[in-house]
């Protein structure tokens, strides 16, 4: 009697132990005693590992992960976006009632905002006094080189920002003292929700103000910045959403 | 403004609670996979890019997934399943052209000194076979390449065990054909 042999499709379950012991068991047994269905085995085998070669190939061409795992960290909120989002389903209701288009935006922030990272972005501050730094009129906020843009999205996972899309932000303004320092540099979305680039210019112009007029010292200004920007401008605008006005706030100048 | 009533805070609180442990669960699982998934996005032929932004989004999303009691079996399948949801609306919108494994440069683009050339001209060939498959065939692939089980790859692209055994035969086949190990 002709041997039955092995169809490609058996051979493969059996390979990749997608079969019941019993039909595995006689796959196995039958391949010890057939030359023609191992070679086809082989075969197959060659090909699994053209793929796996192929698929690995794609791993050199990753990105670092260090600077994403960071990015994912600072949207991982203990609590708050979840509060949000539910407060997002109620707030939604009244703005359909008041059928104002800009309440949307105000009150729907969508996805968490991006936030720097203290590991990749500790702030960094000049040694200056805030006499030194009130003596004279506000300077613009220095350009940053394309190069130290670049090095920093990197370190944020952020590859071929989209233009006109961030602004390469001083985390510490140089207004208030912050170091032109690639560690005192993050990545700050124009538009992400609410809390985005131009509510931030807002914070740092009122606490420069707040410590030229001698109610707020600089190390507690550069602190509250480095450390919880969103948090400071809560507290110092005394509102928990940012508000209207500063959403178009323009200040720095785009970082491309 | 007043809350609805059918907001319930206590809720909000115990999730909150629940929350640090949680982010460090995330990231473990985001540390674990997120190569992986990233691999499996570009051999959709998305970019690298889009690819990054689809991984934050799927992580977030498992986030909010597990803080709200979501359930706990098979999370890979669960990830990659709603990676993949996300890769094909991304692709719909944007009409996205050929990736990486689909004919991108990105592996084109590396040195190709002479004692590679032989492997390299294997590689292209065994590229453009797989450039060629249909998606589904693509995607069983890729994902296999992964580790995922047929179980795992039928839940991701909702197609049955057969149809994940069909198709990943068929492709071996023609890689098979194409290196000329058979005719």
């Amino acid at each position: 009697m002709k041997p039955q042999h092995i169809p490609d499709s058996d051979l493969l379950l059996e390979a990749d132990g997608e079969l019941s012991a019993w039909r595995a068991a006689r796959i196995r047994r039958h391949l010890q005693g057939c030359w023609k269905c191992r070679a086809r085995k082989l075969e197959l085998e060659a090909s699994i590992a053209d793929v796996v070669h192929l698929h690995n190939d794609l791993a050199e061409a990753l990105p670092p992960a260090e600077g994403s795992r960071a990015r994912l960290r600072s949207q991982l909120p203990a609590g708050a976006s979840l509060a949000l989002g539910k407060l997002t389903q109620a707030a939604t209701a009244v703005v359909c009632l008041m059928g104002a288009a800009w309440a949307g935006f105000y009150l729907w922030p969508g996805r968490p905002p991006l936030l720097p990272d203290s590991r990749l972005t500790p702030g960094v501050a000049l040694p200056v006094t805030a006499e030194a730094l009130c003596a004279s009129e506000e300077a613009e906020a220095p350009p940053v080189d394309a190069a130290v843009a670049r090095q920093v999205f990197g370190r944020y996972g952020i590859r071929q920002p989209a233009p006109r899309t961030y602004e390469m932000d001083y985390l510490i303004t140089p207004a208030l003292g912050g170091a032109r320092d690639s560690l005192n540099l993050w990545p700050q979305p124009y538009a992400s929700g609410g809390w985005n680039s131009r509510v931030k210019d807002a914070l740092e112009d009122k606490l420069r103000t707040l410590v030229c007029s001698g109610q707020l010292d600089l190390a507690t200004a550069q602190r509250e910045l480095a450390e919880d920007w969103i948090g400071a401008y809560r507290r110092y605008f005394r509102t928990e959403q940012p508000l209207m006005d500063h959403f178009a706030f323009v200040k720095d100048r785009p970082w491309e | 403004m007043e809350l609805s009533p059918s907001i319930p805070l206590v809720e909000l609180k115990k999730a909150a609670d629940r929350a640090p442990g949680l982010e460090s669960e995330v990231v473990e699982l985001f540390d674990e996979l997120r190569g992986p998934l990233l691999r499996y996005l570009l051999s959709l032929g998305l970019a690298a890019q889009d690819g990054e932004e689809i991984v934050q989004e799927v992580f977030l999303a498992l986030f909010q997934h597990l803080r709200k009691g979501g359930g706990r079996n098979n999370l890979r399948g669960w990830i990659f399943t709603v990676a993949h949801n996300q890769a094909i609306k991304l692709r719909q919108r944007a009409a996205a052209g050929p990736g990486i494994m689909n004919g991108g440069d990105t592996l084109d683009s590396e040195p190709n000194p002479e004692e590679q050339a032989v492997r390299n001209q294997h590689t292209r060939r065994v590229k453009a076979v797989i450039s060629a498959l249909p998606e589904q065939d693509r995607a069983c692939l890729s994902l296999r390449a992964e580790g995922l089980r047929y179980r795992e790859i039928a839940g991701v692209l909702g197609i049955s065990l057969g149809a994940v055994a069909l198709s990943l035969e068929r492709s071996l086949a023609r890689i098979s054909r194409a290196d000329g190990r058979r005719q």
